[in-house]
Parts: C-alpha cells; structure tokens; sequence
C-alpha cells in the first residue's frame, strides 16, 4: 500500500536547497576573485572597469614572484619526496605488530595536535639556538616535512595496510628475498598509493603558510609573498596571484585524487 | 594479515627509525625546549637562561592576557558550533548521494580546502570591503548610497573567516560516520511512523556522536590558535592569542614571554584533548577509526 504522503519529501527538498546554498557560498569568493583578476583597475574590487590580462602579466613580469614560485616548487618537491619516503618507510613498520606502536602513532600526531603558529614558533627558537640561518633548505624544509608527514603517513598507511598479505607468502614460500618481494611485488602494487600520497604532499607543503612564516629567510615562497603583499600594501595584481595559486595547488590535489582512485581499485 | 604464518617484510623500528628520528629531533625537542624557555629572562640585551616563573606571573597579573585567551577559545568555540551547525546537514546531503554524482560533490567539496587558506581568506576581502562585492550590489540596487564600513574588521567577520576555512574539517568526519550508519535503521524507523525531528534527534545524531566530536574537535583546535584570519578580517577588535604570540617574536623579541604564551596555549590545547579523550578514542580524531 502506497503512503498517502511521504513526510521526507519537503525535507529532501530542503536538503537538496541548502546543499546549493553551501556551495554557492563555498565557490562565490573564489569566482568573484577569478573575475576580478581579470578588472583592468588600480583598485581590487568593483566596479569592473573593462576586460584585461594587465594582472596576469604583472605577475609573470615579476621576477620576485617568479623566484617565489621557483622556491615553492623546489621545496614542495623536497618536502614532498622526503615525508613521503619517512611516511613508507613508517607505513611498512606499522603492518607490524611490535611494542611502542600506540605510543609512536601519539607522536607522529603530534604536529596535527599542536596548532601551527606553536609549529612556527618552536622551529624559530629551535634554529636560533643551534644558530642555523632561515633558509628555503634548511628552515623552510624541515617546517613543511613536520606539517606535511603526518598527512602523508595517513593517506600511505591504509594504501600500505590493504596490501595482500598472500602474494608476500608466495614470494616467500618460492625463496625470494625480502628486498626482491619489495621490490618486485610490494612497490608496484603500492606505487600509485605513492604517487598519491607524493602529491597531496606537495599541495600542503606548496600552501604552508603559518609555520613558514617564522623561519623563511631570503628566499620566500608563494604564500608568504602573498602574504607579505596584502599586508604591505594589497597589490592590485593579488587576485591574479590568488588565481594562478588556486590552480596550481588544485592541480596538484586533482592529480593526486586520480592516483588515489587507482591506488584503491589496486588495493582491492 | 593476522593468524598469518609469515611476517610482513622488514624490522619495524628499523622501517620506523628514519621517521621517528625527525619526529623526535624536530617535533618533540624543539616543543620541549619552548618550554624550558618559558621559564627563561627576556631583557633588552636578550633572552638567558633562568628557571623562573615570571612569565607565568605576568600572564596572570597583567589581564590582557587572561582576556585575550578566553575571547579566543570563545571566537574558537563559537566558530566551530557554527560550523557544526552548517555542516552536519551537506555531510547527511552527501550519504544521500549515489554514484557519479557523490563523486562530483565530494570532490567539489575537497577542491577550495586544497587552496592555500592564505588565499582563501583574501578572497573576503574584495567581498566584504568598501569596493567589495556587497557594497558595489548594494549601491547598484540603490538600497545605500555610501559604501557601508562595518561588513568587515569585526569579530563576526573572523567567524566566517574561521569556518569559511575550516568547515571541511567538520564536514568529512560527520560524513564518516553517517555513512556508516544502516539505511535500514532509518527506513524500519520511518515505516513504524517516525517523524523526521525524531529520525534525527534519536537516531542520526546518537549514531554519528563521534564524527561530530571529532569535527568539533579538529575545528576548534584550528581556530584558537589562528593567526591569518583575525589579522586580515579581525580589524583591531579582533585580535587573537596566536597574535600576541606571533607578536612577541616578529616584534617584540621577547622570546622568554613568548614561550610561555605558547606553552600556555600548548597546555590548553592539551587539557581539551585529555578530557574529550574520554567520550572518544582521540586518535579517532585525527584517523576516522583506521586504528
């Protein structure tokens, strides 16, 4: 017997209008500074005066913010090669049962925990100390690995942890070497979960802005000149920046999601 | 894996020795010599060892510092109940969805989160600012005929900041845990008569307590220590304690002072994590349940 009336119906409804409004609100700002990047005005904001791609070559023109990118790309690969290799090699330990392992899941959470602007400050004083100068290798580098390996252990380890156990056995039972059983049948079915956790590493290391901000020397990143541009003086080619930014660091995560995807149809 | 005759590859520690050799080196001592210097002298011919308690003192004595931290684990808590408020409806939305669809809007929800948040709180600038985006509607539409000031600079202007940047956190773990709960148990519900409020207050939210827990957790964790939004939105009036503790170091140089700021806001962090700890497993928090 069919209900008279479904109760739900103007819920679902509802559900389906605030679902709409929240990405509405979600996406609007990043369109409205996609449009104003292209506002041929002195002024960021409106009205909008006429059509141009004035912004965009500032920001290409500028050698500061080009060098800034260079800095981004470099460390955000370092950082990205670094804690995902400490993030596998972490990842591989905990598929075992062995003592301590709770106590070394509370510190490899701990950088989560504490909250940024403690991350920054304790790396200042750190680095003072042992008297090393702010550098993007150096400083930069170990502030994007701390933020960074968590993530990275976290997104490796279930990749890792779904891994049949039975293809090991096999390799084993035939004589095979531990190194040739990771290398030849652990790390190929595990790569893309790699390759994915790699780049969500190099988004959040490319985007690092709070713990950064305490030890960068010289040589700024994206962000930080970013930064350093709307407190000084709000740059009319920021929109522009804020656009070429958003892509890039949405790039990253997109193409990290695509290995992602594909990391679990392996897995199972 | 378990019940397995063979091991898994390799020795653990010494598959887990590079990892925890930065955690404890980069992590933990820098933490911990923060908080030995808290107890350090700061004057103007620098910052000396010491083992007092005169950074401690002053925090107490002195009430700027008192208030600055209750207005901020207040913004803290009001910006993480409003993100809650905001968020558990999309994350029931999205266990509603099937297929392609759920793919796009879980995707469409990741994508502005994996922008810098630098960025992501510019953007409220050219909105909510005298050229901003309201102001140029407003006028166009004729219901003002001078750009309004107070749409920006303000304690309100943070909150959204905070959950505009902020409210995945909340989202994914709500979802999570929705997710998991038996459609059956909401269909027998509703086949013996239950109303939607009831279906929600006694079934749906019991079952995802800890997906909201934990929300509520990671949000405010990030908004009271928060340094960009109250510095780009906040305006005078909405200062935070993560600027007062930047302040001591990019300004003042007072490094002794500042670690003790830090480490205050470090113990706090830590008591809130010691007593939500014991409604859920608080590594649940940070892992949706892996462990």
């Amino acid at each position: 017997m069919a209900r008279p009336r479904d109760p739900f119906r103007a819920w679902k409804l509802a559900l389906w209008v605030y679902a709409g409004t929240f990405f509405f609100v979600l996406y609007a700002p990043l369109v409205t500074i996609a449009v104003l990047s292209f506002n041929d005005s002195e002024i960021t904001g409106f009205p909008i005066v006429s059509f141009s791609l004035r912004w965009y070559r500032v920001v290409f023109a500028n050698p500061t913010l080009l060098s800034a990118f260079g800095h981004s790309v470099a460390v955000g690969l370092a950082a990205a090669l670094l804690s995902t290799a400490l993030a596998l090699g972490l990842s591989l330990a905990f598929r075992h049962d062995f003592r301590g392992k709770g106590l070394l899941l509370n510190l490899v959470l701990v950088p989560v925990v504490i909250p940024g602007i403690i991350g920054g400050i304790v790396l200042l004083i750190f680095f003072g100390y042992a008297e090393l100068r702010s550098a993007l290798m150096t400083t930069v580098l170990v502030a994007h690995v701390n933020w960074v390996l968590p993530f990275a252990f976290l997104t490796l380890y279930p990749r890792v942890h779904r891994f049949d156990h039975t293809l090991e056995e096999a390799a084993m039972d035939l004589g095979a070497h531990p190194r040739q059983i990771f290398l030849h049948i652990v790390l190929p079915v595990i790569r893309p979960g790699i390759i994915a956790t790699a780049l969500f590493a190099f988004s959040l290391s490319f985007d690092e802005f709070i713990r950064t901000v305490f030890v960068v020397g010289e040589e700024r990143t994206v962000p930080i000149q970013f930064w350093t541009m709307i407190v000084d003086r709000l740059a009319p080619e920021l929109p522009a920046m804020a656009v070429v930014i958003i892509v890039v660091s949405m790039a990253a995560a997109l193409l990290g999601f695509t290995y992602q995807r594909r990391a679990d149809a392996a897995g199972t | 894996m378990s019940g397995s005759a063979v091991k898994p590859i390799g020795w653990p520690w010494l598959l887990a020795a590079p990892a925890v050799l930065w955690l404890v080196v980069f992590g933990l001592a820098p933490l911990v010599f923060m908080v030995a210097m808290s107890f350090w002298k700061s004057t103007i011919f620098g910052t000396r060892p010491d083992f007092q308690f005169g950074n401690y003192v002053r925090q107490v004595a002195e009430p700027l510092y008192g208030t600055l931290l209750l207005k901020s684990l207040r913004i803290a808590a009001v910006s993480t109940l409003i993100a809650l408020l905001v968020s558990y409806p999309l994350a029931y939305f999205l266990t509603r969805l099937r297929g392609v669809w759920k793919s796009v809007f879980i995707i469409g929800l990741f994508m502005p989160f994996w922008t810098s948040y630098v960025v992501r709180t510019f953007v409220w600038l050219p909105i909510l600012g005298r050229t901003g985006a309201i102001n140029a509607a407003l006028l166009s539409l004729g219901v003002i005929d001078q750009p309004i000031d107070w749409l920006i600079y303000n304690e309100g202007t943070v909150y959204l900041g905070l959950v505009y940047v902020y409210t995945l956190f909340m989202v994914l773990p709500i979802y999570l845990s929705l997710d998991r709960i038996d459609p059956r148990l909401v269909e027998a519900a509703v086949d013996l008569g239950a109303r939607p409020w009831s279906v929600l207050w006694r079934i749906l939210l019991p079952l995802s307590w800890p997906g909201v827990l934990s929300g509520c957790i990671m949000v405010f964790l990030l908004g009271v220590g928060a340094y960009v939004t109250p510095r780009l939105l906040g305006g005078p009036s909405g200062i935070m304690y993560g600027n007062m503790i930047a302040d001591q170091f990019l300004n003042n140089s007072n490094w002794a002072f500042g670690a003790a700021l830090g480490s205050t806001l470090v113990l706090v962090v830590v008591f809130l994590l010691l007593t939500t700890g014991r409604w859920i497993g608080i590594r649940q928090v940070f892992t949706g349940g892996r462990f």
